[in-house]
């Protein structure tokens, strides 16, 4: 059966070429748009890790502030206590400027037994940072006000850069490296991984550093978890407030809008995306159902004698819609050589599994598409009758 | 001659209702993506509100340093002090317009809040660009000297500020706990002109920064006009070596600042760095985008149209048997694909109209307003010629090949 049927397809060679390029960009395009779909599926799958509801951020221009340290400290200091005071405010922490949601992205590097870790997301953050965000803590703890004094810099890590460093093993205590494994900083907790830069964003490495008085005067984010009586009234307050105490340009935003624009990013070019290329979809589709019912009434004859010498309806239709399918399986071949080479070179850096899911989703629909279009032409041919078949001929 | 093609063309279309609509669907749909993308380039590329002098203009955008030897880079905008003592000094400027990149701020109005971007311009930044003022005027080099609390607004600030009041020239608006008085009102600028698109312009002398400052990085992005067209290679070449005489930052030993066509600013922003403008780089990578999108719909239609020549075999092989030359054939059919595709890409125009109607009313990016001028439709003409053209050579071809016989028998 499948030595005719190959033999059939080999004979309309010429023919068939035009059909098997397009099942071949159809599959290359389909594929395209399910890696893209998986990969972000995937990303947004995973947990946020961090709560943003009630956050607001300010930003503020510190050109005005003292350039004294102490006094910066002192300044700093006069400041948290006196938006604490206010009913409204749950818990302040000062941070640098690569908050979630900030489009603004801060790398360091890390060693690890010779071993180099690079753009690692570097959040530089006040001690109630992890009160504003509601981190989950996986082991050890967070900053606490006598790290100031003690001998080793202690850090806080995120659980995909303990697993690359540490596996499966406890990582509080022991010590890395920074970027030239010249300094030790010591682990002293290792927290879930959050998603900072929108729900579609793949999770890096992130390590969290206790903001000293040093970087004080590089700082220019306050980031405020506030109570549900924050309301439009106390916001123009608490912006004359910090418009007065550091004399310069200030800007609140909510963390919750940020989060909606920052997935916009991601969302709207994904939407545009699916729209042309189910266009492209419908129109291949259309195409192909065209094709294949001409093909069939033009076949009419051959059709009409299998139909004589005793062939059921379902046998003949059964063959239509088989030839079509091999036709579907050689462009497949050819296609998944292709997108196989994605995940073994390692384009774009994205895991394998990406792609082998994709190419399964993308041969699935291909199939399924053939099988559609193949489905009432051959329903129609196996309804000829082979009277009137062969009385034309 | 083209009348009978066009009769015959006619007659086809309405034969085979189905594979008129699939075609037709086709070839509109891809003309209408073609199209929006277009309209949308035209938007970016073309000189547009305010900013009309292009071909006489050159943009500095930033400046970058770095040390080879370390991999250090350091890049930003550049600082008040090197345009005015450096580039200010190049005898082919004509006149510089220097504004600092938008910087958002809040206003609180009636307990609503209102995100302010707020930009620091020097007074020749008005005669550079051709801000259109619905009332008031700009700022002169006489306020900017005292350090006025002035302030230009865009309408849509007005709007949102003051509310439906007539005139606001005189009235204040507060932001950052600054009183400013209001002089003047302009259009709105598209957000997709980066560099010009704000919401309140202010003199750069009340920025809140040290004037004495004598380092090149800073905030400001600058717009040199020439005297003419012939003059912009002549002052690109007189900023290049400018450059070469403005001294190194210690720690650092190379210094990289480009004033470009405006063209060349997008490609840069796309897909080059400080050395490299990457003209060649994105054109062709654009051009390589959308002849790949193209592939698809064009095999479709050759596909169709194969299918339905076979269908004609009986009428080719009269027309051959009368003696009509494989040349007339080509011809005759590539002239009924064309009609095709240019009634395709009539659907596909209104489709494109409905789409940029949708687009601009949903305010997809701000103050951005597509439209379909001759620019966009002689592209738009261009690009259904040649989708019409390479779908329809393959399949004009193949019947031209025909066999006389076989096609009569059929």
């Amino acid at each position: 059966m499948f030595k005719h049927l190959f033999k059939l397809i080999w004979n309309k060679r010429k023919q068939n070429f035009l059909f098997l390029s397009e099942i071949l960009i159809s599959f290359l395009v389909t594929f395209a748009v399910f890696s893209y779909l998986t990969y972000y599926y995937q990303n947004y799958s995973r947990p946020l890790g961090f709560d943003y509801n009630r956050v607001w951020s300010i930003t503020y221009d510190n050109g005005q502030l003292p350039k004294n340290q102490d006094s910066l400290s002192t300044f700093y200091d006069n400041l948290n206590k006196s938006l604490k005071a206010m009913p409204q405010i749950e818990a302040t922490a000062f941070s640098s400027n690569n908050y979630p949601y900030s489009d603004s992205f801060m790398s360091t590097g890390l060693t690890q037994n010779g071993k180099k870790f690079n753009y690692v997301s570097n959040f530089i953050v006040g001690a109630d940072y992890q009160k504003v965000w509601q981190v989950k803590l996986l082991e050890g703890r967070w900053f606490l006000p006598e790290d100031v004094v003690t001998k080793d810099k202690g850090v806080i890590i995120n659980e995909t850069l303990k697993d690359q460093m540490f596996g499966k093993g406890k990582a509080t205590g022991k010590f890395i490296g920074d970027f030239d494994d010249k300094n030790k900083l010591k682990v002293i907790g290792v927290v879930q991984d959050i998603k900072s830069n929108g729900d579609f964003s793949p999770i890096g490495n992130s390590i969290f550093i206790r903001l000293d008085t040093g970087y004080l005067k590089w700082t220019g984010t306050l980031l405020l978890k506030v109570r549900e009586t924050a309301d439009a009234t106390f916001e123009s307050k608490l912006y004359k407030f910090m418009a007065t105490s550091t004399h310069g340009a200030v800007e609140i935003k909510h963390v919750d809008e940020m989060r909606d624009s920052r997935n916009e990013v991601t969302i709207i070019p994904m939407v545009i995306f699916i729209i042309i290329a189910s266009f492209l979809i419908i129109n291949v589709a259309l195409g192909l159902f065209g094709v294949l019912w001409y093909n069939i009434n033009k076949r009419k004859g051959e059709i009409g004698l299998r139909r004589a010498i005793g062939a059921s309806g379902n046998l003949v239709s059964y063959q239509l819609v088989l030839e079509s399918i091999i036709l579907a399986t050689i462009s497949l071949i050819v296609g998944c050589f292709f997108a196989v080479q994605f995940p073994l070179l390692n384009v774009y850096n994205v895991p394998s599994s990406v792609y082998l899911i994709a190419m399964l989703l993308s041969v699935l629909f291909i199939y399924l598409l053939v099988f559609a279009c193949s489905l009432y032409p051959g329903k129609q041919a196996a309804a000829i009758h082979p009277a009137i078949a062969l009385h034309e001929e | 001659m083209f009348k009978n093609y066009f009769k015959i063309a006619i007659a086809v279309l309405k034969r085979r209702k189905f594979f008129t609509f699939i075609s037709l669907f086709g070839i509109s749909f891809t003309l209408t993506i073609l199209m929006v993308s277009t309209a949308f380039m035209d938007k970016v590329l073309s000189p547009d509100y305010p900013d009309y002098k292009r071909e006489r203009s050159l943009y500095i955008t930033g400046i970058e340093i770095r040390n080879s030897k370390e991999g250090w880079m350091n890049s930003s905008n550049l600082s008040m002090y090197f345009l005015n003592h450096y580039v200010s000094t190049l005898k082919n400027v004509q006149k510089m317009g220097i504004s600092s990149s938008a910087k958002p701020s809040n206003a609180y109005v009636n307990n609503k809040k209102l995100v302010i971007e707020y930009k620091y311009t020097n007074a020749d930044y008005w005669n550079v660009l051709e801000y259109k003022f619905l009332e008031g005027k700009p700022f002169s080099q006489k306020e900017i000297d005292n350090a006025e609390l002035i302030a230009v607004i865009s309408k849509q600030t007005k709007e949102a500020y003051f509310g439906d009041e007539k005139s606001v020239v005189g009235k204040y608006i507060s932001a950052d706990n600054i009183n400013y008085r209001v002089i003047g009102v302009v259009e709105n600028v598209s957000k997709t002109l980066q560099n010009l698109s704000g919401d309140m312009y202010l003199p750069y002398t009340i920025a809140k920064e040290n004037h004495n400052n004598t380092d090149v990085m800073g905030s400001y992005n600058a717009v040199l006009l020439a005297k003419s067209t012939a003059d912009v290679p002549k002052m690109k070449m007189e900023f290049d070596q400018m450059m070469k005489k403005v001294p190194i930052p210690k720690d650092f030993d190379k210094i990289y600042c480009n004033a470009d066509p405006f063209f060349t600013t997008v490609t840069r922003r796309l897909g080059g760095n400080s050395t490299d403008g990457a003209v060649t780089k994105v054109v062709s990578l654009v051009t390589g985008f959308v002849l790949l999108f193209l592939l698809l719909p064009t095999i479709n239609l050759v596909n169709i149209n194969i299918t339905r020549i076979m269908e004609r075999s009986s009428e080719i092989g009269v027309r051959k048997a009368f003696g009509a030359s494989s040349k007339t054939l080509v011809y005759q059919f590539i002239v009924e694909n064309m009609i095709l595709t240019l009634l395709g890409g009539f659907i596909g125009l209104i489709l494109s109209l409905l789409i940029i109607y949708l687009i601009n009313g949903a305010n997809l990016v701000s103050n951005m307003h597509l439209s379909m001028n001759f620019t966009v439709l002689f592209y738009s003409l261009l690009a259904c010629l040649f989708f019409g053209l390479i779908s329809g050579v393959y399949p004009a071809w193949r019947m031209s090949k025909l066999n006389v016989v076989k096609a009569l028998k059929a």
